[in-house]
């Protein structure tokens, strides 16, 4: 479902440049992204959908309906259960390293 | 966090712009076939996009990697919890189990080091591949903490031997195969109904005390390795006199 105002891609935010981890605290796959982020130093935000069924959502509907934890968007790629060399290449097409 | 490196202050491409567009228009979109046509359209490009990074060349048969990532498209396993864990500050029982190289492993030779016990239910599983991933990326940091990683599970050795082998995994991997899941029950963390054990954590310290336990509430859910640090850290911190 839609929402106005696209919630997290609302604006330049997201697709820009911002690092965004999707998924769920007790997924392997998103701890394992979200460190290598951390051991990276590359700022992100990571939102919990099991608490924010609405950003699921509205992710959904760019990943083509086909969502899988962890989901991580970097400036306009979206990156479903992406690889860490799949992650690290995206960082790098936008800049990051 | 909203502090950005290098690319909000590069000029946004091109591809970057018509994301953008793309959003914005999203709302304005009625519900309805077309509206999931986009969709599906949007997440093939995403895909097409995104396997540039992987063009190699496919190889013949299957490589090591692809052996590694069976778990991905194996049957799913879940579960509620079923079992209560021994309390911290309990002494740890002992035990006995061969690790891949048949080399018995004793708790006990652990003494004077603090130990992660990590029971989990089976080699090659979907929960498990990624949880004892999860830990080999992170080895140095439970050394930094002084912690050794040992895995309890009911599989043969032989199947210890392939799976870390394939995964990379360095620290110890215990069979508790015969008595099947001995270990396990002695630790009150065994399935009877599934003939394998829960998700848990023991965490042992020096003297062979228990720390923490932890049984994963649903079998599929990884320990918040974050909140696992918490309790690492605050378990090194000097104690209140």
């Amino acid at each position: 479902m839609l929402s106005p105002g696209y919630g997290p891609f609302a604006g330049r935010g997201a697709l820009a440049g911002e690092v965004v981890v999707y998924g769920s605290r007790w997924c392997g796959v998103t701890m394992m992204v979200r460190r290598h982020l951390d051991r990276a130093g590359v700022p992100y935000r990571f939102v919990d959908w099991d608490v924010s069924p609405q950003a699921r959502a509205q992710l959904e509907w760019l990943a083509g309906g086909r969502l899988a934890s962890p989901t991580v968007t970097v400036g306009g790629q979206i990156l479903v259960q992406p690889s860490l060399r799949e992650l690290d290449w995206a960082l790098m097409r936008a800049g990051y390293r | 966090m909203d502090s950005h490196a290098g690319p909000l202050s590069a000029q946004p491409t091109r591809l970057d712009q018509l994301e953008q567009d793309f959003a914005a228009l999203a709302p304005q979109l009625p519900q309805g076939p077309q509206t999931q046509a986009l969709s599906l359209l949007h997440g093939m490009v995403q895909e097409l996009w995104r396997s540039g990074a992987a063009a190699a060349p496919a190889a013949a048969g299957l490589s090591l990697q692809d052996v590694a990532d069976l778990h991905q498209r194996a049957p799913a396993m879940e579960g509620e919890a079923v079992s209560t864990p021994l309390k911290a500050g309990e002494p740890a029982p002992d035990f006995a189990l061969p690790n891949a190289n048949g080399e018995t492993v004793r708790l006990s030779d652990f003494r004077g080091r603090n130990v992660l016990l990590v029971f989990y239910p089976l080699d090659w599983s979907p929960g498990c591949s990624r949880q004892l991933d999860l830990y080999q990326q992170e080895l140095d940091e439970f050394r930094r903490r002084d912690v050794e990683v040992v895995g309890v599970s009911v599989d043969s050795l032989y199947s210890h031997g392939a799976w870390a082998a394939v995964r990379g995994i360095t620290f110890p991997l215990l069979a508790d195969f015969h008595p099947k899941g001995e270990v396990a029950r002695r630790y009150q963390v065994w399935r009877e109904s599934d003939g394998f054990s829960e998700r848990a954590l023991y965490l042992i310290d020096a003297d062979g005390v228990i720390r923490y336990a932890h049984v994963s509430p649903k079998l599929q859910h990884v320990p918040d390795i974050y909140e696992l640090y918490s309790v690492l850290d605050g378990l090194s911190a000097p104690k209140a006199a």
